[in-house]
C-alpha cells in the first residue's frame, strides 16, 4: 500500500456548494410513532385504569415476549432488504425440539440446546435459498416455512410432548431480581441486538447490504454472507423463543405459532422500519412491540373477540405500510 | 452560436416544437432551455456527446418527462408531461433503447398489447392476424405472427414496437440510439423501414452516435452539447467535420492543470484483457503519478474495462502484473482492494448508499480495526480526507441523498482514497456535475497522481481528460485503437474524436 500518500487538505473551494433539501420533514415522522405509542398507553389508562399497574404490565410482556423476540431478528432481516415468513414454523420446531429433547434426554439445557440448534439449521438453509441461490426471499421462506413446520410434526407425531419436569420450566418462570426472567431476555436481546445493528460493523454492513445492495458490493462486503447472516439470526431468535413459550407452558407441539410471523413483521413495519430496507432501528421495534402490547391488552381487557384483534391487527399494518409508501412516492 | 433555423417560416403547425424546455435534475442541468422545432415529414437527428442532454430532450418530447420550464407541443398540443400517455394521444409513439415486449407473448399478441382489437367482445384473431401480416408486407418485415417475443432479435423486436405504433396510429415516430444494439446488416433493415414510414408521411426523430447514419437518414440535424442546442439546420448545411466540431465544441478556460511531476515506476500492468463480446485483448500499463485517461462512445467498452481490472467483472480475463509481479485476474472487488486497486464507479447511485451519511458510505466496507464503531474517530478521519477534496466537511453528516452531485462525487473519491489504494480506477468522475466541483474534482486528481498515486479515468467530456491525462487511450468497439502520450501531435479533441468515430471496419485495418 501506498502508505506515503499524504491526503492533506485542498486549497480552499471557489463557492459553498448549494445547500440541501431540510432534513426537518423526516425529523417531524421519525419520532411519530414514539407520540402514536403515548397517545395509545393514555387512551388505554382512561378505558381501563388498571392498564398501568406492574402485574398489567408484567403481564402485557410476558405474552409479548416470543413475539417480541422474533420481532428482532425480523428487523434486521427487513432492513437488509429481507423478509422472513418462515419464523412462525421454526418458533414452533424450536417449541417441539427443546420439549421433545427434554422428555428423551431428560435434560432441559439439551433441549434448550437443541432448539437453538434447530434454528442455526433453518436459518442457514434460509440464507443459501435466498442469498447463494437466489430465490425471492419471500417465495424462499414460504416454502421452507412448510418444510419446517413439516418437520416439526413428524417429529412430535402431532402430538404435544407435555414435559412434567419442573426444570424445565426453569427458563420462563423464574425471576431475575423480581423481574420474570422471559422479560429479562426479552430486554437484553434488544439491547444487544441494539448495539450490534447501531454501533458495529456488522450492523452497517446490514444497513448498506439493504440500502444499496451492488454499492456495497462495490465496496467490497461479502454481500451474499452478509445477507445470509440476518436468516441465521432470525432462525436462532425463532427457535429460541418457541422454547420460552414451551418452557412457559410446560408443553412444545407443532401447531403453534401461526400469527407469529405476521405479528412480528407487523411489530417490525409499526415501528418505523421500512419495508424497502436499508432504514430502520432496534429502538423502532420495541416501540412497535409496545404499540402492538398495549392494543392486544386493551383488546383483551375490553373483552373485544379475537376477530376484532385479528381486523384491527391488519388494518394497522397496512396504514403503517401505506404511509410508508406514500411518504416516499412523495419524496422521489 | 444558435444559427437561425433555415427553414421558411410556414403556416402548417409543426410535429414537434419545444420552447425554452429545461430541465433540472436533482441540482445538475440537463437540458438548459431548448428550441427545437421538427416539421411534419422530416427525418430530424439530434446529436451530441454523452450528457449532452440528448435522451432527456427525448424524454420531454415524448411526454414522460415534465419540463421545469419553457414548452413542448405535439401538433400544436402542449403536453403538460410525466404522462407518456399524453403524447401518444397526439400520434407520437417513441422507442427506447430498453424495448418494452413481454418476453412470454407472440410477435402478433406483442404488436397489438394495449390495442386488441374485438369482436362482439371476443377478440378478433383473425382481424389481428390480417392487419399483421398487412402491417409486416407494408414495412417488408419477415417476423412470424406466433413466434415469441423472447425468442426474436434485438431487431426483430424494435420491428415489433415500431409496427406497434403504427396499429396506434403514431404520426411521429421517436427513437433513441435505435442501431446502438443493431448489427450492420440488421441496420440495413431498419433504416429501410424508416425509408417506408417516411415515404407514408411519418415523422421521425431519432437520436444517434453513428454519424453516418445521422448524414444518411436526415432531413434536419440538431446538435446539443451541454445541454443546449447548438445548432439545428438542413442536412444540407451539415459535413461530418462541422458536426464533429459542434459536438465537440470548444472550452474556453481550461478546468485544470496536468501534473508537471515526473512518473515513478510501474504499478499496474495488464495485458489481454478480454470479456467476450465486449473487450478484445487490451493492454494498458500505468505508473505512479501518472494518469492515464480512456476516452471513447458508449457501448465503447471502456466502462467495462474499468470493472473488468477491478475485479467486478468476474466473466473477464487476462495478466495482471501489479508492482512488476504477477497476480491472479481478480474475480472480485474485494480481492482487488485488498491488493491496493479501487474502483470509483461510474454512477453513484450505485455506488454510495444514499440513505446513509457521508461518514458511513466513506467507511463502508473498510475491515481495519474492531467490531464497534468509533464515530469520533471516523469523522475526524472523513473529514480529513474529503477536505482534500474540497468537500465541505460540516456536510458529512448528511445522508448523501440530500447532497449535490458534486459533493456526492467528492464523498466517493474520498471514500476509496481513505483505502490509502496505489492505483485508482475512475470511471466518470465529472458526469452530471456543475463546472465548479468539475474543476475541484479535476485538480483533486492531478494532486492524488503527484502524491504518487497511478490513476486511470475515463470521461466522455473529452477537453477534461486531455486536460489531465498524461496519456490517453481511445476506446472503440471494444478496442484500444490508438495510444497517444501528451507530447504526441494527436494529442488533441480533433484527432481523438477521429478515431473514436472510427467505424468496425476501420478498426479492424487499425490492428
Amino acid at each position: 500500500m501506498n502508505s506515503s500518500t499524504d491526503l492533506s487538505p485542498a486549497a480552499p473551494a471557489a463557492a459553498a456548494a448549494p445547500a440541501g433539501r431540510p432534513a426537518f420533514a423526516p425529523a417531524v415522522s421519525r419520532f411519530a410513532m414514539i407520540g402514536v405509542l403515548v397517545a395509545l398507553v393514555v387512551l388505554a389508562t382512561a378505558l381501563y385504569p388498571g392498564f398501568l399497574s406492574p402485574a398489567n404490565l408484567r403481564d402485557l410482556l410476558l405474552q409479548n415476549t416470543a413475539v417480541g423476540i422474533v420481532a428482532l431478528g425480523m428487523t434486521f432481516v427487513i432492513i437488509s432488504g429481507g423478509f422472513d415468513l418462515s419464523v412462525g414454523a421454526t418458533y414452533a420446531l424450536g417449541a417441539t425440539v427443546s420439549a421433545g429433547v427434554a422428555l428423551s434426554t431428560g435434560s432441559p439445557v439439551l433441549g434448550i440446546l437443541a432448539a437453538v440448534g434447530a434454528g442455526v439449521v433453518c436459518g442457514i438453509a434460509n440464507g443459501t435459498l435466498v442469498a447463494r441461490i437466489g430465490i425471492n426471499p419471500f417465495v424462499a421462506t414460504l416454502g421452507s416455512a412448510s418444510v419446517i413446520s413439516g418437520i416439526a410434526y413428524l417429529y412430535s407425531s402431532s402430538a404435544p410432548f407435555i414435559v412434567a419436569d419442573p426444570n424445565f420450566k426453569i427458563l420462563a418462570r423464574s425471576s431475575v431480581a423480581s423481574i420474570p426472567t422471559p422479560i429479562v431476555v426479552l430486554a437484553v436481546t434488544f439491547v444487544v441486538g441494539g448495539v450490534a445493528l447501531a454501533m458495529t460493523r456488522y450492523g452497517r454492513n446490514i444497513y448498506a447490504v439493504g440500502g444499496n445492495h451492488e454499492a456495497g458490493w462495490l465496496s467490497g462486503l461479502r454481500v451474499k454472507d452478509l445477507t445470509a447472516s440476518v436468516y441465521v439470526l432470525t432462525g436462532v431468535l425463532a427457535a429460541f423463543a418457541g422454547t420460552i413459550d414451551a418452557s412457559r407452558l410446560g408443553v412444545g407441539q407443532a401447531d403453534v405459532g401461526a400469527n407469529i410471523a405476521l405479528d412480528a413483521i407487523a411489530i417490525v413495519i409499526v415501528g418505523g422500519t421500512s419495508l424497502r430496507g436499508g432504514e430502520g432501528a432496534v429502538w423502532r421495534t420495541a416501540v412497535g412491540l409496545l404499540i402492538f402490547a398495549t392494543l392486544t391488552n386493551l383488546f383483551y381487557s375490553l373483552n373485544l373477540s379475537q376477530n376484532w384483534q385479528l381486523l384491527a391487527k391488519g388494518a394497522i399494518v397496512l396504514v403503517a405500510v401505506g404511509l410508508d409508501s406514500w411518504s416516499r412516492n412523495r419524496r422521489s | 452560436m444558435n444559427d437561425p433555423t433555415p427553414q421558411a417560416p410556414t403556416t402548417s403547425t409543426p410535429a414537434i416544437a419545444c420552447r425554452g424546455a429545461r430541465k433540472v435534475f436533482s441540482g445538475s442541468v440537463a437540458v438548459a432551455g431548448a428550441d427545437v422545432v421538427v416539421r411534419t415529414g422530416e427525418v430530424h437527428a439530434l446529436v451530441g456527446e454523452n450528457g449532452a442532454g440528448k435522451s432527456t430532450l427525448l424524454g420531454m418530447i415524448s411526454g414522460r418527462l415534465a419540463a421545469d420550464d419553457g414548452t413542448v407541443e405535439v401538433f400544436g398540443h402542449r403536453l403538460q408531461g410525466g404522462n407518456p400517455r399524453e403524447s401518444r394521444d397526439h400520434g407520437l409513439v417513441a422507442v427506447y433503447q430498453e424495448l418494452t415486449m413481454v418476453p412470454g407473448l407472440t410477435a402478433e399478441a406483442n404488436v397489438f398489447l394495449g390495442q386488441v382489437r374485438t369482436r362482439r367482445g371476443l377478440l378478433d384473431a383473425r382481424g389481428m392476424r390480417r392487419r399483421y401480416l398487412e402491417l409486416c408486407d407494408e414495412l417488408d418485415i419477415h417476423v412470424p405472427p406466433t413466434a415469441l417475443a423472447r425468442d426474436l432479435s434485438v431487431s426483430q423486436q424494435q420491428m415489433l414496437e415500431i409496427m406497434r405504433g403504427i396499429e396506434s396510429n403514431g404520426r411521429i415516430l421517436v427513437l433513441d440510439e435505435p442501431t446502438a444494439a443493431l448489427a450492420e446488416h440488421e441496420r440495413e433493415v431498419l433504416y429501410r423501414v424508416l425509408r417506408t414510414l417516411t415515404a407514408r408521411g411519418t415523422t421521425i426523430v431519432f437520436v444517434s452516435h453513428n454519424l453516418d447514419e445521422v448524414l444518411d437518414l436526415s432531413d434536419t440535424i440538431t446538435v446539443l452539447r451541454d445541454g443546449q442546442v447548438v445548432r439545428s439546420a438542413a442536412r444540407a448545411d451539415w459535413t461530418r467535420p462541422t458536426l464533429i466540431e459542434h459536438m465537440v465544441g470548444r472550452t474556453v478556460d481550461k478546468l485544470a492543470e496536468r501534473g508537471t511531476h515526473p512518473a515513478g515506476a510501474e504499478v499496474l500492468s495488464a495485458r489481454s484483457v478480454r470479456l467476450p463480446g465486449v473487450l478484445h485483448d487490451i493492454d494498458v500499463t500505468v505508473r505512479a503519478g501518472e494518469i492515464v485517461g480512456l476516452w471513447g462512445l458508449v457501448g465503447s467498452g471502456r466502462t467495462t474495462f474499468l470493472r473488468s481490472l477491478a475485479g467486478a467483472e468476474p466473466a473477464s480475463s487476462g495478466d495482471l502484473r501489479i508492482h512488476g509481479e504477477e497476480v491472479a485476474w481478480p474475480r472480485t472487488v474485494r480481492r482487488s482492494i485488498d491488493r491496493g486497486v479501487v474502483l470509483v464507479p461510474e454512477s453513484r447511485k450505485e455506488a454510495l448508499v444514499l440513505g446513509m451519511d457521508g461518514t458511513s458510505n466513506f467507511w463502508l466496507g473498510r475491515r481495519r480495526g474492531g467490531p464497534f464503531l468509533d464515530r469520533g474517530a471516523e469523522r475526524e478521519d472523513a473529514a480529513e480526507t474529503a477536505g482534500f477534496f474540497a468537500f465541505d466537511r460540516s456536510r458529512l453528516g448528511a445522508p448523501v441523498r440530500t447532497l449535490s452531485g458534486g459533493n456526492q462525487q467528492k464523498v466517493l473519491l474520498a471514500k476509496w482514497a481513505g483505502h490509502r489504494p496505489d492505483v485508482f480506477l475512475i470511471d466518470e468522475p465529472t458526469r452530471g456535475i456543475d463546472i465548479g466541483a468539475k474543476a475541484e474534482v479535476l485538480t483533486s486528481l492531478v494532486r492524488l497522481a503527484a502524491e504518487g498515486a497511478a490513476v486511470v479515468v475515463t470521461s466522455s467530456e473529452l477537453e477534461e481528460v486531455l486536460a489531465i491525462a498524461n496519456r490517453l487511450l481511445v476506446f472503440a468497439h471494444g478496442s484500444v485503437v490508438r495510444e497517444i502520450a501528451s507530447d504526441d501531435p494527436e494529442f488533441n479533441v480533433d484527432a481523438v474524436v477521429r478515431h473514436g468515430f472510427s467505424t468496425g471496419d476501420t478498426d479492424e485495418l487499425v490492428h
